[in-house]
This record gives structure tokens, sequence and C-alpha cells, in this order.
């Protein structure tokens, strides 16, 4: 796992310096967290411990790879955890009224999908921002969710589905984590190196410029959203695999971790600067915390505490770095 | 000059909501006194935080954790009120305890210059967290005596809530502040028109701070009346609240992006955003539905509000009436 | 003895990089319009900035009423009496004109007599002084109607009433006829001759000569940030004026050189736009710098957003190559070779946090980029290197961020972002705004330069020079139309001031 980690710090080169030196020092922050949790439970050092505490990771971390794309716009998609929840529910009651995995599996990315599109379609055609958009979609997705799921359980996926989440390469590694890694590269790459990013980069950063250049910024947005329903979707399918069930009260705490991890990776609040190496390993933080709460008898509820404290903490010092850099930056143009 | 709007939207919405209430009466027999009191009762929280997230709104800010600083403030109340002591201490410390909550709220908001929506995203899981951890068995207070309780359930000459005629008190009073003093038009003009009410000599940072602790004070009261009315308090059943009162404000005519809307509007918009879900509960819609109600209710709105309609409006001129002498 | 209320002796006052007033001398008597009068640049706007507290001079005196005047921010102008009527209002567009009026100075009524802390604000009373303040201006208005729903000229009247509201004595007028059709600017002029029996005084600042002569007592001109003279404008003519105005050496700049211009490559036909533009036609040809000219408020950039697609006309067709084509928006105009190179890189131009290289290839990246739309970085770098070098761009690398950079390699930067995407046909609205002597004509050889690769450049500019100096024609547009044109051959500035004003 640090292997992996190593290579992808080296491999988005094209990053300016300052960032370069944060990303690592999360990374630091990473390695010291482990050394903590492990001194307080030295069950945290066996390898397989720290492997699990990467299956926790895969819904999030895909849901975060989306998101670094529409927090780097400057916007925000706060119905991400009820997209999820969405797709959910679609995914058991499809199994369930028709018996068949295919096409549960997708109307359940179809759901997702769509539900990306309407923020798409109300936030690149409107002038309601991304804010108020996805506070009422949220609610919106989380009602519908109910609606469909009515009372009925959804349970009893077929043994072939959890594979999907829980089968071990090389009987170790869980496999959510290679999916997520091989999401990263893809994202990482466009993000980093791609037209794609750079768009997104300059959106943040102004719009209207963009426009100058021939580049279609409310179709770069229509995408991004509904690319986030689609990552929803499937984060969906895997968080299911792990969980084999689907119930209603997925949606909350996810949100907090979703949005938690991009911050933390150093992706500005305000857009127009961030890192996909970031919240990749800003996911993993989180998934370490998880996993190292858990196993120092801490509870879910403390972990969304310590979570909430920590995105606050995080807001501010990079609110402040901001102001220092803008008085700053004054004095040296002339 | 230009044409005034014939047909203010606050009439519009009072027409609404009579009418709302007519349907109801006579349909479900909702028109009882029960029915009635039980109405008054619910919806005076509503009234009164729709006020303060208007307050917030009108500056340009949004406060998500709204809901569960709820919690904390009926918490600390009715801990207070177990542990004997009277009236006039856990009313004040239940609104001490909002002012304090929302007020840290506005102060990093405005300290760090971090936008008002993540700082209370963050907060609003800060709050969850933390009374889920820390305050002891969740934050659940059972078997509340009467000391506490008789203010939410107490009414005058049997019908009218207590609790109904503080909200409209405090209703009509800040209604009043905005329209009569300094403090209420700054709020205007700092989510109006940042730069100029620094040229009209407003100091926007300090606005904002303040409007925060004004809403924590509505949010203190509007917690202890939701608290008191009965005998066991749940926080959790706060969670969420916010968007119920961001509805409300969106409905009555608040816009969004801040520098316009009434009071009165918003306290039109909380009985009918409530009447709504009367409504569909009537109808057999489970509680859920409500979600999506609210989801669908704020976009609508902001749409209405956020929209340019002169392009629009300029082509129904010309279609209809004859050039008029501006 | 004239009775003297504001008094600026010996005003200084330096920008990094330029010398906006020096040793200006002005006065201000009671109850009479002043007009200052100098072209774009000249220091007017510094000179109000001054006087109105956004700025401090230097060095020199301010005298109000024969005393010591300092001014330290625009709330203290309006304590003092002194107040401007901006261009672009600083309104609350969601809150009535009354509640406008009296932002931040309300009055105010005590709740009972005795509680003097609490008191709420007395709506009669405001009322009471609005209603007499536009009575003053000979106005009824509506009291409670959106400042949003009101024209521009509206917003001004309500601008003069918040004014007013402060008791000002000293009313500051910046080109207030700007956005004003003929018929709001008598209403104007009429509040203004009101204004003066109630001995309030005013500067009026403009360069539109006629309205000077209708509306001033004394006119004052200023030039390159330095007084030049003072007249009664009953004493004084048009071409007196324009002789100040103008009264300078030319210096060698950058002079073009000869090139064979060829066949009409672009032209505009009759492009009107409601209000703004009025039945404009030009042409353009292959090789040719044709030069707009005008003063503030011509309507030159309003024509250039017109003919690259930024803004739609109400009329008028435009050719590239003798065929009618339809610009719909930006892009279009980019497909046809179409480019707009505006002043306000922040605008129109660049992204300011991000690197040289990264907007240089902005409109490239397409080209530039393969597989999933990965960017070649090897020929981003080459892209952006050669122009760094063509164009003398000063900065430490492709690398470094825009917003580090000088003025003049800004706009640069945004040249070379423009020229990334080969147009044929370039629009230049004030190329050299804001830029050094020294990248002045750097960026003047670019253009030549350009010239002579056979593009065809419209160059809008407010510098007289600078138009001279590089146009092979003038055209000069005054208040949306345009006033005729000019060969290069026997320019001189007199000749194209007299059009402009």
């Amino acid at each position: 796992m640090k292997g992996t980690l190593m290579t992808d710090i080296a491999r988005s080169r094209s990053a300016p310096r300052i960032k370069f030196t944060y990303q690592a020092a999360l990374g630091l922050l990473l390695v010291g967290l482990i050394v903590l949790f492990g001194i307080l439970q030295p069950v945290f050092f066996h390898l397989n411990v720290l492997f699990d505490t990467t299956s926790i990771v895969g819904e999030i971390g895909i849901m975060a790879l989306a998101m670094t794309f529409i927090i780097t716009t400057g916007g925000i998609d706060l119905s991400v955890g009820y997209i999820l929840q969405l797709a959910a529910i679609v995914f058991g009651v499809v199994l369930k009224g028709s018996g068949s995995l295919a096409s549960a599996i997708v109307c359940s990315l179809a759901a997702g999908t769509a539900c990306g599109f309407i923020n798409g379609i109300i936030i690149s055609k409107t002038r309601i921002p991304p804010l108020v958009t996805t506070l009422a979609t949220m609610n919106l997705f989380r009602g519908v969710s109910f609606i469909i799921a009515g009372t009925s359980s959804y349970t009893g996926f077929p043994a072939g589905f959890k594979l999907i989440s829980t089968y071990l390469v090389f009987n170790a590694i869980p496999v959510q984590f290679f999916y997520f890694v091989f999401l990263f590269v893809f994202f990482n790459l466009v993000y980093a190196r791609g037209t794609l990013g750079r768009s997104l980069k300059g959106i943040g950063f102004n719009e209207g410029v963009l426009l100058f250049s021939g580049i279609r910024t409310k179709r770069i947005l229509l995408f991004i959203y509904t690319l986030c329903g689609l990552m929803c979707a499937v984060a969906a399918l895997i968080y299911l695999g792990r969980l084999s069930a689907a119930k209603t009260s997925m949606g909350n705490d996810l949100n907090l971790q979703v949005i938690t991890a991009v911050v933390l990776g150093g992706t500005s609040i305000m857009g127009g600067v961030g890192s996909m190496v970031g919240t990749f390993i800003g996911v993993l933080i989180i998934g370490v915390l998880r996993k190292g709460f858990t196993l120092v008898n801490f509870s879910g509820n403390i972990f969304n505490f310590t979570l909430g404290l920590v995105l606050i903490v995080a807001l501010i010092v990079f609110a402040v770095i901001e102001e220092r850099k803008k008085t700053s930056g004054r004095t040296l143009k002339s | 000059m230009a044409s005034k709007r014939v047909i203010s939207r606050e009439f519009m919405l009072g027409a609404i909501v009579l009418a709302f209430i007519a349907f109801l009466s006579f349909t479900t027999g909702f028109g009882s006194t029960s029915g009635i009191f039980s109405m008054l009762l619910d919806v005076s929280p509503t009234i009164l935080g729709a006020i303060a997230m208007s307050l917030i709104i009108f500056t340009g800010n949004i406060d998500i954790s709204a809901g569960t600083i709820l919690g904390f403030v009926g918490f600390v109340a009715a801990m207070l009120a177990k542990a004997g002591y009277p009236f006039y201490v856990f009313i004040p410390a239940g609104i001490l305890t909002g002012m304090l909550l929302a007020g840290l709220n506005g102060w990093i908001s405005v300290t760090f210059k971090v936008p008002s929506i993540v700082v209370t995203l963050a907060m609003n899981m800060v709050h969850i967290g933390f009374y889920v951890t820390f305050l002891p068995n969740a934050g659940w207070v059972l078997n509340l005596s009467d000391s506490f309780t008789f203010l939410g359930q107490g009414r005058f000459f049997g019908i009218v809530p207590y609790i109904f005629v503080i909200a409209i008190a405090v209703a009509a009073l800040f209604i009043w502040i905005v329209k009569y003093t300094k403090f209420g038009k700054s709020l205007y003009a700092v989510g109006g028109n940042r730069q100029a009410a620094i040229y009209a000599g407003i100091n926007p940072d300090r606005t904002v701070l303040t409007v925060y602790l004004v809403e924590g004070l509505l949010l203190g009261l509007a917690g202890i009346l939701k608290a008191t009315t009965a005998n066991r308090l749940m926080p959790s059943v706060f969670q969420g609240r916010e968007m119920i009162f961001i509805a409300a404000a969106v409905v009555g005519g608040v816009n969004i992006m801040g520098g316009s809307g009434k009071l009165l509007g918003a306290v039109f918009g909380a009985v009918l955003v409530y009447l709504l879900s009367i409504t569909m509960i009537y109808l057999g819609f489970q509680d859920y539905f409500q979600f999506a109600l609210q989801g669908v209710i704020i976009l609508i709105a902001v749409f209405i509000t956020v929209s340019d309609f002169a392009p629009l409006r300029k082509r129904l001129k010309k279609l209809f009436a004859p050039k008029r002498a501006t | 003895m004239a009775d003297v209320v504001l008094q600026m002796e010996g005003i200084n006052k330096t920008f990094p990089g330029v010398k906006a007033l020096s040793n200006m001398n002005i006065d201000l008597r009671r109850g009479e319009v002043h007009a200052v009068c100098g072209e774009n640049g000249a220091g007017k706007s510094t000179l109000m900035k001054l006087i109105t507290g956004v700025y401090q001079p230097d060095s020199g005196e301010m005298r109000l009423n024969g005393q010591l005047l300092k001014v330290h921010n625009p709330n203290d102008a309006y304590s003092k009496g002194i107040a401007i009527i901006f261009q672009e209002t600083s309104l609350f567009p969601d809150l009535t004109i009354l509640e406008n009026i009296f932002m931040g100075h309300e009055l105010r009524r005590p709740l009972a007599g005795v509680v003097k802390f609490a008191s709420f604000l007395d709506y009669p009373a405001m009322r009471r002084k609005a209603r007499e303040i536009f009575g003053r201006l000979g106005m009824e208005i509506d009291l409670d109607v959106r400042v949003s729903q009101l024209s521009v000229a509206s917003k001004q009247m309500v601008e003069i009433a918040k004014a007013l509201s402060f008791d000002s004595s000293i009313l500051i007028l910046d080109e207030p006829t700007a956005a004003l059709t003929s018929r709001e600017v008598d209403t104007l002029f009429e509040t203004i001759r009101k204004l003066r029996t109630h001995g309030v005084s005013m500067l009026y600042i403009s360069h539109r000569l006629d309205e000077i002569f209708q509306i001033a007592d004394r006119v004052t001109v200023i030039r390159d940030g330095e007084y030049v003279q003072t007249g009664e404008v009953k004493n004084v003519t048009r071409d007196q004026l324009v002789a100040w105005m103008v009264g300078r050496t030319l210096d060698t700049l950058y002079a073009k050189e000869d090139i064979e211009i060829g066949e009409v490559v672009f032209e505009a036909r009759d492009m009107c736009q409601e209000g703004v533009i009025d039945g404009v036609s030009l042409t353009l040809r292959r090789g040719e710098i044709l030069g707009i000219a005008g003063l503030a408020g011509a309507g030159r950039t309003e024509l250039a957003l017109l003919l690259c697609g930024l803004s739609r006309p109400d009329f008028g067709e435009i050719l590239v190559d003798g065929a009618r084509v339809i610009i719909r928006n930006y892009q279009d105009a980019m497909a046809l070779g179409i480019c707009y190179i505006s002043e306000d890189r922040q605008k129109y131009g660049l992204v300011v946090p991000m690197t040289i290289s990264e907007n240089i290839t902005m409109p490239l990246l397409r080209r530039i980029s393969g597989f999933l739309g990965i960017i070649n970085a090897g020929r981003e770098r080459e892209i952006s290197t050669t122009y760094i070098d063509d164009l003398a761009i000063k900065a430490p690398g492709a690398g470094f961020v825009v917003n580090n950079l000088s003025g003049g390699n800004q706009q640069k930067v945004s040249v070379a972002k423009a020229l990334a995407t080969e147009p044929r046909i370039l629009i230049l609205d004030e190329p050299t705004r804001g830029v050094d002597v020294g990248a002045k004509s750097e960026i003047h050889r670019i253009i030549s330069g350009l010239a002579r690769a056979g593009k065809s450049i419209i160059m809008i500019s407010s510098d007289l020079p600078e138009i001279m100096g590089m146009s092979d024609r003038v055209m000069v547009m005054k208040s949306g139309a345009k006033q005729g044109e000019l060969p290069r051959s026997g320019l001189s500035q007199e000749k194209i001031l007299q059009m402009a004003l």
C-alpha cells in the first residue's frame, strides 16, 4: 500500500511545488496516524488489519474522486450520500422484483446517473447556485428513496454479487481497494494532466474567461455532476456488496466523509486549486481513522464528531493560508 | 418610473394560507378546536426558526446546523429543569446555548473568511457527533415534569397555546425590528451589495456576527418552545429542521442570495409549508415524502427568485399592454 | 470676491510606474458648475478620488471653506459635505429608493422622549425629507419602487438625492451623461441648474464639449496629470479648449512600417445596438491596421463586442472575405478567425492565478491533447516558450504564475493567448493601457509584425500618439456613431479630437 502511495506522488510531478509538499506532509500524517493507532492497539500493525482499512474506503473514495472535480470548480454536491442511498434502494427493489442481478445493477447505475444529471442540469442551466441546488436535491433524493423502498427490507443478495466487494486479492487485499486505485489513476491523470482538469481549475478561478478560449463550461459542469451521480451508484454497489442489505439510513454520514477527504487533501473549497492525490491520501486517512477508532472502541459517533472537527480545522487552516497568500501576492506584483 | 407590483407576495401567501385552512377544516375535521390547537402548537417553533433563518439569509449567509442547535437548546433546558431549576433559569440558559452555538458559527465564518455553508455543514456534524457521544443517553431526557412542560402544554382560554402567543409576539417584534432599526436595514445592505454597505458606513463583519447571535437567540427560544411541548426530549428529532426553515423562508419570498425578502413572508411560508405537509399526511403520503417535498419546494421557490424574468416580461408586455408613459 | 468652497493647490499623486497628478491646482466657487476637462487618462478620476478620500495626496494642500482639509475615506467625505455621483452606482438593487437614500444615515426618533438610546427609524421624517429633496430637484417620485427596476438615468437621480440627503454642499459628477439619452440629459441639466440656485457647488467631469458649454460656468483643462488652464466658459471657444487639451509634442513611438495592404477581409455594415451603437460601418483589409479613436463612452468597446460575438446587434451584418456570416457567440467568431483582446484582462483575458503556459495554451487544449484529453506536456512547453520568446515576455519561465507579472507582461500573455488561436482578424481594445513605456513599444512592434504577417487589425486606443503612429486609417467615433475616417497622411491630434468631441 505504501508503495503505491510513493509512485502516485511521483507521478504527479506536474503539480506546482507547494502542492507537492503539502501532499507529502499529508502522507506523513497518514503514516503518523497508523503508528499512533498501532501503539494504542498493536494489532493494528498486522498487515491484514491494515489492508482491512482499505475495505471501507472503497465507497468513500470513489465518490471523493468525483467530488474533487466538483469542488475544484467552486461548487459542491451535498446530495452524494443520498444518491448512493437511492441507488442502493433501487438495486434492492429491482433485484427483489425481477430476480435479475444484471438488471438490478443497470437500474441502480442508471438511477445514480439520473440523479447526478438532475443536479447538473439545474446547476448548469439555471442560476441556482450548486449549494442550494444540492441542498434541495439531497432532500428530494432522500425522499424518493424512502418512497421507493416502502416498508420492505432488501436482503439476500446472490453470493456472486457479494464477491464484488469481498473478494480478497492475493487473499489479503480487499478488491475494493483496487477499484479505488484503478479509478484514481484515471481520475488523477485527467485531473492533473488533462484538458478536463485544467478546465475545471479554470472554472473554479474565473469561469467567464474560459469561454474566451472556446471551452464549453456549462457542458463540463453538467458532465461532472452527472459523473458524480454515476460514481455514487458505483459506490452504492460496492457498499451493498459489503453490507448485503439495502437500507434507508445510509446517506447521512457519507457526505461528511467524502467532503472531508477532499478538503483535507488540499482541494480548496473556493475552487481553482486542488489535488487528486491529496484526495486519495485523505480518503486513506479517513479509512485509518475509522478502523483505528473501531479498534480503540470509539463509536461511530465519536468518529463523526472527530471528522466534523477535522473538517472545520482544515477549512480554517486553508482559509488562513489563502488570506496570507492574497496579501503577500499584492506586494509582489508591480 | 417603473410599475409596482399590484399584488404583494404577502397578500398572496396570506390568501393561500386561509384557503388551505378552510379546505382542511372542511375535509378532515381539522377545523375542530383540538386540530387547530395542535396546528398552532406545531407551527410556532417553525415560525421562529423561519424568522431566524431569514435574518441569516438576508445577509447572504446560511446556517445548516440550526436543527442540531435546537437539539442542544432543548437538552440544556430539559436537563436544568429536571435538576430542579425554575423556569427563569432554564429558559435563559437555553437561549444562551443557542446564542453560543450560532455565534460560534458566525465567528468562525467571519474571522477566517470561510463561507458559512461549509462552516455550518461541518459544525452540524460536530454537533451531532457531540451530543450522541458526550451527552448522557445521547441527549434523551425523559419524564419531564410540569415545571418544564407548563409552557408548552398550557393554553389561554383552553384553546390558544402559550407558545403560539409567544411565537407571534416575537415574530411581530422582529418584523418591527427589521423594518424600524438601522440593524435591520444593515442586514439587507450587507447581503445586497457588500461594497456599497461599506461605503454607507456599515461594518459587514460586525453585522454578520450579530445576526448569528440573534439567530441563536431565536433558535434558543424556538428550541425551548418545542421542547416544552412534550415530557420527553430527543435531540435527534431536530436534525434536519433547518430544511423546513429554509423552505419556509424561500417560499415566503426571501431571496436565497440575500439582500431582500420580508419576514412576514417567511412567517406565512412557515405556515404554508406546515400545511402542505399536514395535507400530505392526510392524503396518505408517508412521513418521508416530506423530504422530497421540501426539496422540490426549495428548488421551485429559489428558481423563481433567482431567475431573471425580464426578457420574458418584456415579451409579454409587447404582446399585451399598449405603451405606457414612464 | 469669489467665495471659494474647495481649493486644491500643488497636489501630487504618484502610483507605481506612473505619475497621475503633478502640481495640480483647482478651485471651486460656491454655487458654480465647474467643468473639468481632459482626455482619457489625463487624471480627472484620480483628482476626484483624492477629493472624496479614496486616495490620499502625496503632497499639496486641500482646503474646504478656507480650512485645511483631509479626507480619510468616502464616509469621511460625506460627513464633510462632499459627495460624488458614480457612474457605476453604489445602490442596493433590491431596496427601495427611500431605503437607498438613507442607508447608513437613517433619520431616527427616540422611542419615548426620555429613552435616548432606544431609537427607531422615522419613516415619516425620511419621506418628508426625501420628498423635499426631490422637490428641490423638481421631480415627483414614487419612493417605494425598487432601485433595480429603474433606468440608469433614474438611478442617477437617486444617487443625487442620496448625496443631497447628506446635506452635501459639494457635488462631483463624473461623466454623468455617459449612459443617458438626450432627453434625460436635459432633465439632468435642469436638476443641476436647480441645485446651483440652492448654493450647491459642482465639479462636472466631462469631455463632451457641447455639454460643457451648455451647463458650466468655468472650465479647467488638465492634460497628462498637469494643470493647463482655467477659463470662464463664456469667454472660451471650442477650438481653444481643444488646443489646450492637446498641446503636446509628439513622442516618437514606434512608427509602423509600410506594408502592402491587400483586399478587404472583414466588413461590418450598419451595426446598430439600441441606445448604444448607431449605424456604424467599417471595412478592414489584409495587413491593415485600423485605429478607432474616440473618447470614453463613444461606444468603441461596445462596437468591438458586437464585432466578435460577445454581444448581439439589433441590426447589421458582418462579412468575412466578402461572405455574410452569422456570429452568435465568441466561439463562432473564433472559428472565423476573429479574436478580441481586451485591456480588462481579469474579465476577458487571463485566468490570473494560473501560469503563463496554462493561459497561453488554453484555447489550444484540444489540439495539444491526446487520448483521454491528456495534455502533451512537451508540445505545451514548445508552444508557450515560442510565444514567450516572440513576445519577449519577461518571466523566469513558462510555469510562472501570471498574477506576479507586471501589467505589460500580463498584456503580452493576453496577446499570446489570442495569437495561439492563429486568428486572421484581431480586435485590440486599449492594448497598451496600464503598460510601461518599454513594454509599450514592444507591443507596438508585435502588432506591426502581425500586420506584416498578413493579419488584419482593429485597434481601439485612447492614446492619440499611439493611434497616429500605428494606424493606416483612423476611424473616429462619438456617441455611438461613426464621425468620420482619416487617412494616415495628414493625421493630427487636433483633427482627431475635433471629431471626437
